[in-house]
């Protein structure tokens, strides 16, 4: 029972993390078509920002040593200027290219964005210890121990959800977002003012990652500057899951992701647990050739001109 | 003039779909481009629009030169279109749609005035409102896309094929619309239509559209026996084919 409490606890905790990560990438994929894969090196990025830039192998804190709600401002509005500059430097000048170019663009950014971390950081691991008191274990009952942070980052994960149905349902940029993932030119030629919008996409896709960054440095308590790449996999894969283009899709793939996992790691035979991402890629693929298009059918997908 | 298409020349790739195309509608004008499949009638709409960008011509909408423009600042300074197809947001409830309408406008009292009369123009919207758009019919569709192309308080609205996949007594009923908002609020339109005896009956004036060039151009009430429109329409007069032509 407790380890059946524990597992549900870890799995909602994995799920809600990849259904963040899937979010982002879904956002921008909804209305510019990019799968963007520097996502996770904006994360990665976003925890170096924590530390003082600098080779040394002991990581000394920067914005990572202010008062904890200045570092979670901080660190977001960082991703967010980020993402915001990829937009205004690169993608705006290949948006009306074929999804595929748009795709490897983001493949190079996300590999000089690596890059520039070694230039900068180095490329040893760096250790640090951010939010320590999230790390610790909760007792839910007797002998029933949680990992404070797998409780928090369930928390954030389902605030930010309810903000964003708030903003699709409630607000006017939300309802033009939503018209312009359906029907770009469409929703053009209604006077919505297309650079403006994808520029708002990317702002929220950057704060979702910002708010990653902090939620993943604070549970790996290493940065590493390759560590977006796995992640982002799974992020792809559970948009891909999910189906691409819906939101809804994006959030249920990540949960979906997240829940195999950790269930597959409790209930596998020790010899195979190992390979359980292997096992996971295998369920990926049952899934996909039952249902091509992804677990929530999206009622719109016309191509964007 | 309220809107003059100039000489425009358009190109997909490399292949010319309009050739040297003039089009003007004044204020307060019906105004229809007739033609067959593949003439460029939606190809002028378009650019119009700011969709695609002529190669050579001008578009000029109240004195000012709109081609280069991006459909949002064309759609901002007045021009509202509802293209082929009808476009709906089907992921968006029936408000919601009208709602995107507004986008361009910030006078609250008069947005919401306007939304009461647009349903009270169309009744069914009302009854709808919280409904999502993709379970209306062909019909309604029509209904919601010039609706909320009216929210946008144009002025002009070009609209391409209202007529297109609906049955012969909604397309009356869409037409019976259009022509009560020219009578009720002054609006100026510029529809595109395959059907010559349809513009012959509803445009104030009527230019024929073929092969990407304009064949002619006249006011509806000179070209009533429809002698000319057809011959223009097609090619050749009716009943003499030419060197291997087809009889109609």
């Amino acid at each position: 029972m407790d380890f059946a409490i524990q597992t549900i606890i870890s799995a909602l905790s994995f799920g809600s993390f990849y259904a963040l990560g899937a979010l982002g990438i879904g956002l921008l994929f909804s209305v510019l078509r990019l799968i963007n894969f520097a996502h996770g090196d904006f994360i990665t990025l976003g925890g170096y920002a924590l530390i003082v830039p600098s080779s040394a192998v002991v990581a000394a804190a920067l914005i990572g040593g202010f008062h904890p709600v200045l570092v979670i401002v901080i660190i977001v509005a960082f991703v967010v200027i980020l993402a915001l500059l990829t937009y205004f430097l690169i993608f705006q000048y290949v948006q009306n290219s074929s999804p595929a170019t748009m795709m490897i663009v983001s493949f190079a950014l996300g590999y000089t964005l690596q890059n520039i971390v070694v230039m900068i950081y180095g490329g040893r691991p760096k250790a640090v210890n951010l939010f320590p008191e999230l790390t610790g274990q909760v007792q839910l009952s007797d002998g029933v121990g949680v990992q404070i942070l797998q409780l928090v980052i369930i928390a954030v994960t389902w605030i930010l959800l309810i903000a964003l149905v708030l903003f699709f349902r409630r607000t006017r940029a939300g309802v033009q977002m939503r018209a312009a993932a359906e029907d770009f030119r469409m929703a053009r030629m209604l006077g919505v003012r297309g650079k403006r919008l994808i520029a708002l996409a990317f702002i929220l896709s950057g704060a979702l990652a910002g708010i990653m960054s902090l939620l993943f440095v604070t549970q790996k308590g290493v940065l590493t500057f390759e560590m977006g790449v796995p992640i982002m996999l799974f992020f792809f894969i559970a948009t891909v899951i999910g189906g691409m283009g819906s939101l809804v899709g994006a959030v249920v793939g990540g949960y979906a992701v997240g829940i195999a996992s950790v269930v597959l790691s409790a209930v596998l035979p020790e010899d195979i647990r190992p390979f359980r991402d292997a096992c996971v890629f295998l369920i990926v693929i049952i899934v996909l050739l039952w249902r091509p298009q992804g677990l929530v059918l999206k009622k719109a997908s016309q191509e964007r001109v | 003039m309220l809107l003059s298409v100039e000489n425009i020349t358009v190109h997909y790739s490399r292949l010319p779909a309009l050739r040297n195309v003039s089009v003007e509608v004044d204020e307060g004008e019906i105004v229809c481009i007739v033609g067959p499949n593949g003439a460029g009638k939606s190809t002028t709409l378009l650019s119009i629009s700011g969709v695609l960008n002529p190669t050579s011509g001008e578009i000029i909408f109240d004195g000012q030169k709109i081609n280069g423009m991006n459909p949002e600042t064309v759609a901002r300074a007045g021009i509202s279109q509802v293209p082929e197809g009808r476009h709906v947001f089907t992921t968006l409830n029936v408000e919601e749609n009208l709602r995107i309408g507004t986008t361009i406008r910030n006078d609250r009292a008069e947005i919401e005035k306007d939304f009461k009369r647009v349903l009270e123009t169309f009744p069914v919207l009302a009854e709808r409102r919280k409904q999502s758009a993709g379970k209306l019919s062909g019909g309604e569709q029509q209904m919601l896309v010039i609706g909320r192309a009216l929210l946008t308080n144009p002025r002009i609205m070009t609209i391409d094929e209202p007529s297109l996949g609906l049955a012969p007594n909604l397309v009356d009923r869409v037409y019976e619309t259009l022509t009560e908002l020219r009578r009720d609020r002054g609006l100026t339109l510029l529809i595109v239509e395959q059907s010559s005896e349809r513009a012959l009956k509803s445009a104030d004036r009527l230019y024929v559209l073929r092969s990407g060039e304009m064949q002619l151009e006249g006011n509806t009430a000179d070209l009533q026996d429809g002698e000319k429109v057809r011959q223009a329409y097609f090619g050749f007069e009716e009943g003499t084919p030419q060197e291997g032509g087809v009889t109609f």
